[in-house]
C-alpha cells in the first residue's frame, strides 16, 4: 500500500466533521432557507439519509475489496479499462470539487474581511498550508482534525450560547406552512453535501480497528446532521425572514453578537476558526486527490504529487466560476446531480456489479 | 537519495518564495491612525441628492507631556461631523471620502439617523447599502430624526462621548421604541411591510451653554410603510404600541383611585401581551391579552395598600388606564394610519395559513377592519419599602 | 492501538569506512602489556607525552620487585595513596605473582582493585582517575578505585524551582548523579547501562531503565541511536539530544532535559529511558509528548484541583507567548471592529505621535525583549541590577514619554514576556517564543488569517513530529480517553492506576485499585478515638 499510516474509526469520523461542515454552513443556509423558508430547520434531516445511503454503500463495497481504496477495486469491479475510466472521473471530480471548495473559501474570506487582497493569493496561501499537511499523510491528516475539531465545535456552541438573547422563537412558526415539500426541496443541496460522505472509500482501508468503522462511519453523518440543524436553526431563530438575503447568513448572525458591548464584532475570530476548517476540509479532498492519483498511475510514493497537483488545484479554483454569483448559481443548481451522481450513483452501480460478481463465483465454485 | 535531497531543497525554495509573498502582501492593511473611526452615520435629503453626514471621534492628542499628567489620558475623543452628497449614498460616500484625510471606517456605526425628509422619500435603497457593505454592524440602531440627521449628529453631549452613543445607550434603556439595522429589515421584508422606528429629537439647550451642548433623546416613534415614512406617533402613544408587541420592558403608570385625593404610581416589573387571532366566516378578529406584574413606585394618597381590597380596586384601576392607552394606540396606528406594526399580521399567518396566504395581498384593506379587544390583567405584587403611607399621622390612613 | 507507538529507525546500517577518530583509537592501543616493565612504562611514557600532569612513580614492592606506580596529579585521593596504598605494597615481602596476588587480596585495604591487561584498559583507569601499578615481570597492573577530584555539592537546581518537592539537583559527577537515582528508586530492577562516547573526551554515558517497565524496543531504538554517534566530544546532553532526536530541524525539544532527579524517577516509572553523562546535570528523557514539556514536577506535589488549574493556566499563557504580539498587531491593522470603541480610541490614541507602524513597532519591541532577555542570563551577576534598572527604562515610561513606542505595546511586550516563562520547561519555552516572529510577520501582512494559517503550519508541524516513535501531540492527538487525564486535569493520585501506553504495554498496572482514602468506610482509629470528646 502507498500510504503505510494507519488511522482509528474514531479519528475517520472525526476527519469526517469538518469534511462535510466547513463548506455547508457558508452558502447553503441561504440556498435552504431561499426554498425552504421557515422550516430550514428541517432539511437537514431529509438531507441526511444521503449521508446514511453513502456511508452504507462504501462500507459494502469495502467489505469486498478490504485492502483497497475505490480507485483500485473499480479497477476489479469493471475490468481494467473501464476501472480506469471509473477511477479518473473520480480524480476529475474530486479535484474540481476541491477547486470549488477553496473558490468558496478564497470568496468567503476576500468578500468579507480582506477586500483588496488578491483573491489568487489567499487560495494559494491556503493550498500550500494544505499541501504541508498532505504531505505529512493520512495519519497527520487525522491527529489535526482531532487537535481542530474540538476547537470548532466549541467555539459554535459557544457562539449559539451567545446568540441566545437575540433568538426569536417565533420565526420557525407555523411549521410547515405548505406541507412538508418547502422542507424536502430545501433539502437537495445539502444532501449533496452529505454525498461527500464517500470520501471514506478512500479513508476505510487504512482504518486499523474494522470493528468500530460502521458505528463512527454513522456516528459522524448524526454529529454532521446534528450541527447542520443547530446551526439552521440559530441562524433562523435570529434572522428570521431575511434568512435568504444575505449570502453567508451565519456570518451574519455571528455579526448580530452583543454581550455586554465588549464581545461585539467577533466575524473575524469566528472566520479564523472557520479557516482551520476549512483547512481540514481542503486538506481531506487534496489528500483524497493525490492518493488516488498514486494508486491510479501506481506509483510507489503519493508525495512526489503533492505540489504539483497543488498548482493544479489552485488553476481549478480560479477557473470554476467567473464570479461569486456565478458560483453560487452553480452550487444551487448544478452541485446537487454532480455531487450525487459521481459519489453516491456510480458506487451504487459499483456495488450492484461487485455483488453481481461475487454471486458468479460463488456459483462456479 | 539524491532525488530526495533534491526535491527538498525544492520545497525549501518554494517555501522562500512563498514567505516572500507573506511580505509583500499587505493589501488590506491599514494602520490605526490612518482610519477615520465613524460612529454616527445621518442621512438626509437634500432636493434630489442624498447627503450624507458621518460623526467622526478624533482620538485625543496623547502625546510626549501629556500622558504624564494623567487627567487626560483616557479614551475620550472629541467629535467631528463631515458632509458629502451625491445622487446614492455611495456617491455621498466617495465625495465625503474627498474631503477626508483618512480612510473612513465603519467598523464601529452605533447610530444610524435618517433625517424627516430623507425618511420620506424612502430608506430602502440606504438600507441595501449598509446592509451590503461588510464593515457595517447589524445591530447598529436605525433612528429618525425629526428635522435634519446633521443637526442631531453635530451635538456635543456633556456625559458621553458622541451623541451617536447617546442615542445608543437611550436606545439600549428599551424604555421606548428600539430598532436595529436587522429589525428594520426584518420590518421591511415582512408581508405587511411596516416598520416603526424610533424619533429623536433635541434636548432644549441648558441656559448658559452653547448651542451644541446638549443631546438628543429619543421621543416617539416614525411610522414607515413600505419604506416610507407617513407619519409619527408621540410618546404616549408609542408605550400603547410597545404593550401590543409586546416589548415593553420600563413603564410606570400613574393613576388615580376614584374616591382618593392624590395619585399613585406602579412600576412594571413583568409585562407579558399575547395576541389570540380569530377568523370566523370571513370576519377577523383579535384578542390581546396583557398580564402584567408591578409594584408600588409611589403613593401619594392616603389609601394604605395593606387592604386587599384596595389593591383590587387600584388593580382594576391601572388596568383601566393600560387599556385606555393601548386602545389610544390602536385608535391612531389601526385606524388612522393603516400600518401593521403591531405583529397583527405575523399572528394571523401563525394561527390561519391558508386563510391568510388568500387575503395576504389585500391586508392593506383587512387591517383597519380587525374588532380588537383588549384584556388586560394587572396584579400587584410589592408595596415597596413603605406599608402604609409615609408623612401622614396613622389616623389618616385609609385603612 | 498498538500501531502508534513502534517507534522509527532511525538507524542504517552503515559501510562506510572507519572515521580517523576510530582507526587512531584501534590501532594504539589494542596491544597487551608485557612482562618487561621499562617496556610499559615505555609504551604509557609514549602515549602520555607532553602530559605534564602524569606522575610516573618508580618504587620497588617489599623493597625487591621493581614497579612503577602511575596516574594524573588532581585526580587521585593521594592522601590514601599516601597512607594505605605505598606503605602497604613497599613494606610487603612478596616477591611472586602469586604472592603479589595474595597481597592485594588480603592486606590492601582498598575496595576496588581492578586488573588491567591491555594498554588501552591501562589507559581508560588513568583517566578515569585510578592509579595503576605496573611491575616488573607480570603482564598485568593493579588499578586502586581511590580516584577523587573538585565536585559541586548537592544544590537546589536553580532552572526548575518549586515550592514544595525536593530541593536536590544532579550535580557534574555522574558517580553522585546515579547515587541519587538510586536512592530514589531502591529496586534492582533500575538498570543501568553504561557506555563511552565521544573520541577525546571519553565521556561516560549511562542508559538508565527500570527493567519489565520500559518496553524493549524503546530500549533497543535508543541504545542503537547512541551507538551511531561517533564524535570528537561530547560536552553536554544536548550534544547527544541533537544527534539522536527524530527531527532535527524542528523548533521543539523532543527530548525532556531535567536537573531533577524526582523528575527523572517518576519518568522511568512511567517507562521511559534516561540517558545520564558525565559532566553536566542534565539528565535526557525520552520519549517526550508536547504536553509533558508542559508539565511540571511541583504539578504532582500540589493539590490535584490546584494543579488542574495552574495546568489551563499554562494553557492560555503558552498561547498568549505564541500569539499576544501578533494579535495585538492584526487587530490593529486588519481586524479594527473588533475592539470595543472606548479601548480602540485609547490605543488610537497612544498611537497618533508614534512613528513606526505597529508591525514594525512590535518587531522592535520584541527583539528589544529578546535582548534584555539574554543579556540578563549572560551577564556577570554584578552587572545585573544596571541591565535590570536599563531595561525598565528601555522598555517602559522613558519610551513611552520619547514617544517611540506606545504603551499598549509595552503592556503587550511586557505580558508576552511573563507568559513565556510560565512553561516550565525553558526549551519549550523559548521554541515558542521563537516562532512568535513570523506570527507577527504572518499578522502583519494577513491579519489573523495570517495567524490562523500559521498557527496551522506549526500544528501540522507537530502533528508530524514524533519523538522516539511516540506522537508528539499524543494523547490529544491521537486521542486516547484514558491518557487525557493528565493533560486536560491532573488526576488525583489514587486515580491513576495505569501507565501512560506511550512506550508499550507490557506492564500498565502502576498500583492497586480503591486507594481513594475513605475514612467513613473503614474503622479509622482517630474516627474512633475522636468520638469520646
Amino acid at each position: 500500500m502507498i500510504e503505510k499510516g494507519k488511522i482509528s474509526a474514531l479519528q475517520m469520523g472525526i476527519m469526517m466533521h469538518p469534511a462535510i461542515i466547513a463548506t455547508a454552513i457558508l452558502l447553503v443556509p441561504a440556498i435552504t432557507a431561499h426554498h425552504a423558508n421557515q422550516d430550514m430547520w428541517i432539511s437537514p434531516i431529509w438531507a441526511s439519509l444521503t449521508g446514511f445511503v453513502t456511508v452504507y454503500i462504501a462500507i459494502l463495497l469495502h467489505n469486498y475489496y478490504p485492502q483497497q481504496t475505490v480507485i483500485e477495486y473499480s479497477e476489479q469491479i469493471v475490468g481494467k479499462f473501464f476501472g480506469k475510466i471509473v477511477g479518473f472521473i473520480f480524480l476529475l471530480f474530486y479535484l474540481h470539487t476541491n477547486g470549488i471548495i477553496i473558490r468558496e473559501y478564497g470568496e468567503f474570506i476576500v468578500g468579507n474581511f480582506f477586500v483588496r487582497t488578491p483573491l489568487i493569493f489567499v487560495m494559494g496561501s491556503m493550498i500550500f498550508v494544505c499541501a504541508l499537511a498532505v504531505r505529512g499523510g493520512v495519519e497527520v491528516i487525522a491527529r489535526l482534525s482531532e487537535m481542530i475539531v474540538p476547537v470548532v465545535i466549541i467555539v459554535i456552541v459557544f457562539f449559539i450560547i451567545l446568540l441566545i438573547p437575540d433568538m426569536n422563537i417565533t420565526n420557525m412558526l407555523p411549521v410547515m406552512e405548505k406541507g412538508i415539500f418547502p422542507s424536502i426541496k430545501g433539502a437537495i443541496i445539502p444532501q449533496s453535501w452529505f454525498s461527500e460522505f464517500f470520501l471514506i472509500a478512500f479513508f476505510l482501508p487504512y482504518v486499523a480497528d474494522q470493528e468500530n468503522r460502521k458505528k463512527w462511519a454513522i456516528m459522524s453523518v448524526v454529529a454532521v446532521l446534528f450541527t447542520l440543524f443547530l446551526v439552521n436553526i440559530t441562524v433562523l431563530f435570529v434572522l428570521g425572514n431575511i434568512t435568504a438575503r444575505f449570502v453567508y447568513p451565519v456570518m451574519s448572525a455571528v455579526r448580530y453578537v452583543s454581550i455586554a458591548d465588549f464581545l461585539e464584532h467577533l466575524e473575524a475570530f469566528v472566520m479564523a476558526i472557520w479557516v482551520a476548517g476549512a483547512f481540514l476540509k481542503i486538506s481531506v479532498f487534496y489528500y483524497v486527490f493525490v492518493l488516488g492519483t498514486a494508486q491510479w498511475l501506481r506509483l510507489s510514493d503519493y508525495r512526489l504529487l503533492v505540489f504539483p497537483s497543488g498548482f493544479l488545484l489552485l488553476v481549478f479554483a480560479v477557473w470554476t466560476a467567473p464570479n461569486l454569483m456565478e458560483l453560487s448559481l452553480f452550487l444551487g443548481t448544478t452541485v446537487p446531480f454532480y455531487l450525487d451522481s459521481v459519489q453516491t450513483i456510480i458506487p451504487s452501480f459499483l456495488l450492484l456489479i461487485a455483488k453481481w460478481r461475487n454471486k458468479m463465483r460463488d456459483e462456479q465454485k | 537519495m539524491n532525488k530526495y535531497k533534491k526535491r527538498k531543497k525544492c520545497v525549501i525554495y518554494f517555501f522562500i518564495c512563498v514567505n516572500c509573498l507573506f511580505l509583500s502582501g499587505c493589501w488590506d492593511r491599514t494602520e490605526i491612525n490612518d482610519l477615520a473611526l465613524v460612529t454616527g452615520i445621518g442621512i438626509d435629503q437634500k432636493g434630489k441628492d442624498v447627503m450624507l453626514t458621518v460623526q467622526l471621534i478624533v482620538p485625543k492628542l496623547l502625546g510626549a507631556g501629556t500622558s504624564m499628567n494623567g487627567s487626560n489620558t483616557g479614551g475620550g475623543g472629541a467629535t467631528i461631523v463631515r458632509s458629502g452628497t451625491g445622487k446614492t449614498l455611495a456617491d455621498a460616500i466617495a465625495n465625503l471620502q474627498e474631503k477626508l484625510p483618512r480612510r473612513l471606517f465603519w467598523g464601529h456605526v452605533k447610530a444610524i439617523v435618517f433625517g424627516e425628509k430623507a425618511a420620506e422619500a424612502g430608506i430602502r435603497p440606504h438600507m441595501d447599502f449598509l446592509s451590503r457593505n461588510p464593515q457595517m454592524r447589524l445591530r447598529s440602531n436605525v433612528l429618525v430624526a425629526s428635522g435634519t440627521a446633521k443637526s442631531v449628529l453635530e451635538l456635543l453631549p456633556p456625559i458621553e462621548q458622541s451623541s451617536a452613543e447617546v442615542m445608543r445607550e437611550l436606545s439600549k434603556s428599551e424604555i421606548l421604541m428600539n430598532a436595529t439595522l436587522k429589525d428594520v429589515l426584518q420590518m421591511l421584508s415582512d408581508d405587511t411591510r411596516a416598520a416603526a422606528l424610533p424619533m429623536v429629537k433635541i434636548l432644549p439647550v441648558e441656559k448658559g451653554k452653547t448651542k451644541l451642548e446638549t443631546i438628543p433623546f429619543i421621543n416617539g416613534t416614525a411610522i414607515f410603510k413600505k419604506d416610507k415614512m407617513i407619519g409619527s406617533i408621540g410618546d404616549k402613544l408609542t408605550r400603547g404600541v410597545l404593550w401590543l408587541r409586546n416589548e415593553i420592558k420600563q413603564a410606570n403608570i400613574t393613576v388615580s383611585v376614584k374616591g382618593v385625593k392624590g395619585k399613585i404610581t406602579a412600576t412594571i416589573i413583568h409585562a407579558h401581551t399575547q395576541l389570540i387571532p380569530k377568523y370566523e366566516k370571513g370576519s377577523w378578529k383579535m384578542v390581546v391579552n396583557i398580564t402584567s406584574q408591578d409594584d408600588i413606585l409611589l403613593n401619594a394618597t392616603n389609601f394604605s395598600l395593606y387592604n386587599e381590597q384596595h389593591i383590587h380596586r387600584l388593580e382594576k384601576e391601572l388596568a383601566r388606564a393600560t387599556t385606555a392607552r393601548v386602545e389610544a394606540a390602536l385608535q391612531k396606528v389601526q385606524k388612522e394610519m393603516n400600518a401593521d406594526i403591531l405583529g397583527f399580521a405575523d399572528a394571523f399567518h401563525r394561527k390561519y395559513p391558508k386563510e391568510w396566504n388568500r387575503v395576504k395581498k389585500r391586508w392593506d384593506e383587512i387591517f383597519p377592519t380587525i374588532e380588537v379587544t383588549v384584556k388586560t390583567k394587572i396584579t400587584i405584587q410589592r408595596p415597596g419599602m413603605n406599608t402604609t403611607p409615609q408623612g401622614i399621622p396613622a389616623e389618616e390612613v385609609e385603612k | 492501538m498498538r500501531f502508534f507507538y513502534q517507534p522509527r529507525k532511525l538507524t542504517k546500517n552503515r559501510s562506510e569506512p572507519l572515521t580517523a577518530t576510530q582507526k587512531e583509537r584501534q590501532e594504539e592501543r589494542q596491544d597487551a602489556l608485557s612482562f618487561d616493565l621499562a617496556q610499559n612504562v615505555q609504551t604509557l611514557q609514549s602515549i602520555y607525552e607532553n602530559c605534564s600532569d602524569v606522575v610516573f612513580r618508580p618504587l620497588r614492592v617489599g623493597g625487591t620487585t621493581k614497579a612503577t606506580l602511575v596516574y594524573i596529579d588532581g585526580l587521585v585521593n593521594v592522601d590514601e595513596l599516601d597512607s594505605i596504598i605505598l606503605p602497604s605494597v613497599m613494606k610487603s615481602t612478596a616477591s611472586d605473582p602469586l604472592e603479589m596476588q595474595h597481597l592485594f587480596e588480603q592486606t590492601l585495604t582498598v575496595a576496588n582493585i581492578q586488573k588491567a591487561k591491555t594498554v588501552a584498559e591501562c589507559v581508560e583507569h588513568i583517566s578515569s582517575g585510578h592509579p595503576i601499578l605496573l611491575i616488573d615481570q607480570q603482564n598485568e597492573a593493579f588499578s586502586f578505585g581511590i580516584a577523587k577530584w573538585e565536585k559541586r555539592s548537592l544544590e537546589e537546581p536553580t532552572g526548575e524551582a518549586v515550592i514544595r518537592g525536593p530541593r536536590e539537583g544532579f550535580t557534574e559527577s555522574l558517580g553522585t548523579n546515579l547515587s541519587l537515582l538510586r536512592r530514589k528508586i531502591k529496586s534492582p530492577k533500575l538498570k543501568t547501562k553504561s557506555m563511552k562516547l565521544g573520541a577525546y573526551t571519553q565521556t561516560n554515558i549511562i542508559i538508565a531503565y527500570i527493567d519489565g517497565i520500559a518496553s524493549d524496543t524503546l530500549l533497543e531504538e535508543v541504545e542503537a541511536r547512541l551507538a551511531r554517534i561517533d564524535i570528537d566530544g561530547i560536552l553536554e546532553t544536548s550534544y547527544i539530544e541533537e544527534l539522536i532526536e527524530d527531527n532535527p530541524y524542528s523548533p521543539f525539544p523532543q527530548v525532556l532535559s531535567t536537573e531533577r532527579p524526582d523528575v527523572v524517577a517518576a519518568n522511568l516509572l512511567e517507562g521511559r529511558v534516561a540517558i545520564l553523562q558525565d559532566g553536566t546535570p542534565f539528565v535526557l528523557v525520552v520519549p517526550v509528548s508536547f504536553y509533558s514539556l508542559l508539565q511540571s514536577s511541583e504539578d504532582y506535589y500540589q493539590r490535584h484541583l490546584v494543579s488542574t488549574a495552574i495546568r489551563w493556566l499554562r494553557y492560555l499563557f503558552l498561547l498568549i507567548s505564541l500569539l499576544l504580539p501578533s494579535l495585538y498587531v492584526a487587530v490593529l491593522t486588519f481586524h479594527q471592529e473588533m475592539v470595543p470603541t472606548t479601548l480602540l480610541l485609547t490605543m488610537s490614541a497612544s498611537r497618533e505621535l508614534i512613528p513606526f507602524p505597529a508591525l514594525v513597532e512590535a518587531i522592535i519591541m520584541e527583539i528589544v525583549f529578546e535582548a534584555l532577555r539574554e543579556a540578563g542570563v549572560r551577564l556577570p551577576k554584578q552587572a545585573g541590577a544596571a541591565v535590570s534598572i536599563v531595561g525598565a527604562l528601555v522598555i517602559g515610561q522613558a519610551a513611552v514619554q520619547a514617544g517611540i513606542v506606545s504603551a499598549p505595546m509595552i503592556i503587550v511586550v511586557a505580558l508576552t514576556g511573563i507568559a513565556s516563562f510560565t512553561i516550565p520547561r525553558y526549551t519549550a519555552g523559548i521554541a515558542l517564543r521563537m516562532l512568535r516572529f513570523p506570527m507577527i510577520f504572518l499578522a502583519g501582512s494577513l491579519g489573523l488569517l495570517g495567524i490562523m494559517l500559521g498557527l496551522l503550519i506549526i500544528l501540522t508541524h507537530m502533528a508530524t513530529l514524533r519523538s522516539f516513535g511516540v506522537p508528539y501531540l499524543s494523547p490529544m492527538a491521537p486521542m486516547q480517553g484514558r491518557e487525557m487525564k493528565d493533560v486536560l486535569i491532573r488526576v488525583p493520585l489514587w486515580k491513576r492506576n495505569k501507565r501512560p501506553r506511550l512506550t508499550g504495554t507490557d506492564n500498565l498496572t502502576r498500583q492497586g485499585p480503591n486507594q481513594k482514602p475513605n475514612p467513613l468506610d473503614g474503622d479509622d482509629k482517630t474516627r474512633k478515638e475522636n468520638r469520646h470528646d
